[in-house]
């Protein structure tokens, strides 16, 4: 057989070993999605997992200081250990600090799926102020006069147009202040 | 003139017109460009939302790959939740939207490598979708042509898991050679060179 041959029957391949997929299997591995995905970084992902049992930062950040200066401490080498505490302190730095971004940017990726989607959404990321963690992030219409807005801060809430109103006005006011 | 113009509208106008055809298709690849880069960053950024998204797009085409490489149902089934158990665990990894397929490919060829590995003497399974149409009915070009696509389908599974995955991942889920090649974990040049020597042993079985 000449090899445009095969590669021609080999392109048939597909419809020819294929059969129906498990409808449930889908929803079986969405159950086992995480909580909380996040990239593997050590450092960060001590943070997050803190943060998920409900701790507040401060003390989640004192907790892991201070873990680290008592193993410092016990295995009597300060000098190794140092660059570490000052590293994982740079590290919670620069977490808090780009916090507000971070979000900012989950929100962005957000909006752009949805768009792509064909979905009605507005987004307000540009003007906003990042500081502000009930400042709306960006609108989606979900039915006629439901709204599903997403804030600074990650959370959502559907609205009616009457509230959607109020919540961007409110905006607007804190921003011309 | 006229004429010309004429033509134009009808040619605009026409969705089975070849240039429009090709025009929707590109259209349609970059759509579907943007949402797996959208589907990338939201992935990248933790959302919860972006997981059931991914799943939702990749699931049968994880578990079919499973299948074409050997392994029965329930082993496919077991083999798919671990490849998006494994994907949770390696979102860090994932680069850009473009490398969005080869990664999950890559993640999915691993689970199915350590399964073989662990399972050495298990046999293949074959796929029970492919029905061979009754000879009475079909013509005899057909018949043949059916006949050579089984023994192209027994050819591909006594291939080495290697030069098997290689086939499958290229013409049988239709990655490019790219990604293929990303989702074997090896440069394109290497890749290419298993390709051929699959041919080349996919054409001495099959006449």
């Amino acid at each position: 057989m000449g090899i445009e041959e095969l590669k021609e029957l080999l392109n048939k391949l597909p419809d020819a070993m294929t059969e129906p997929v498990p409808q449930r299997l889908g929803e079986d591995i969405k159950r086992q999605i995480p909580h909380r995905l996040s990239p593997h970084r050590v450092g960060m992902d001590t943070i997050n997992i803190i943060i998920d049992l409900r701790i507040n930062k401060l003390a989640a950040a004192a907790a892991i200081i201070i873990t680290i200066v008592l193993c410092a401490t016990f295995l009597g080498d300060r000098d190794s250990t140092g660059g570490g505490v000052l590293q994982d302190s740079m590290l919670l730095i620069k977490y808090w600090g780009a916090a507000d971004a971070g979000n900012i940017s989950a929100g962005r990726s957000k909006y752009e799926l949805l768009l792509s989607r064909g979905e009605e959404v507005v987004w307000y990321g540009d003007w906003l102020d990042p500081k502000d963690g009930n400042a709306v992030l960006l609108q989606r219409r979900l039915a006629d006069g439901i709204y599903e807005v997403t804030f600074v801060d990650g959370h959502e809430k559907q609205v009616d147009s009457e509230e959607l109103i109020k919540l961007l006005a409110r905006m607007l006011q804190k921003k011309t202040k | 003139m006229t004429v010309k113009k004429a033509n134009l509208t009808e040619q605009d106008f026409d969705s089975a017109h070849p240039i429009n055809k090709l025009r929707e298709l590109n259209k349609l690849k970059e759509n579907s460009e943007q949402t797996r880069d959208s589907l990338t960053r939201w992935l990248r950024a933790g959302e919860h939302a972006a997981a059931t998204e991914l799943v939702d797009i990749y699931y049968k085409q994880i578990y079919l790959f499973m299948r074409r490489l050997g392994h029965d149902r329930q082993v496919s089934e077991d083999l798919t939740q671990e490849s998006f158990f494994n994907a949770w665990h390696h979102i860090g990894q994932l680069r850009d939207g473009k490398a969005l397929n080869g990664w999950l490919y890559r993640i999915a060829g691993n689970v199915s490598k350590l399964y073989w590995r662990k399972h050495k003497g298990r046999k293949t399974a074959d796929l029970e979708g492919f029905d061979v149409p009754d000879s009475t009915n079909a013509q005899l070009d057909v018949i043949e042509r059916n006949e050579q696509l089984e023994q192209l389908k027994n050819a591909v599974a006594r291939l080495s898991i290697k030069l098997r995955q290689t086939i499958v991942l290229h013409y049988i889920q239709q990655l490019t050679i790219a990604e293929s090649a990303d989702a074997a974990g090896v440069r394109e040049g290497t890749f290419k060179s298993r390709l051929n020597r699959a041919l080349t042993a996919l054409r001495k079985q099959v006449t």
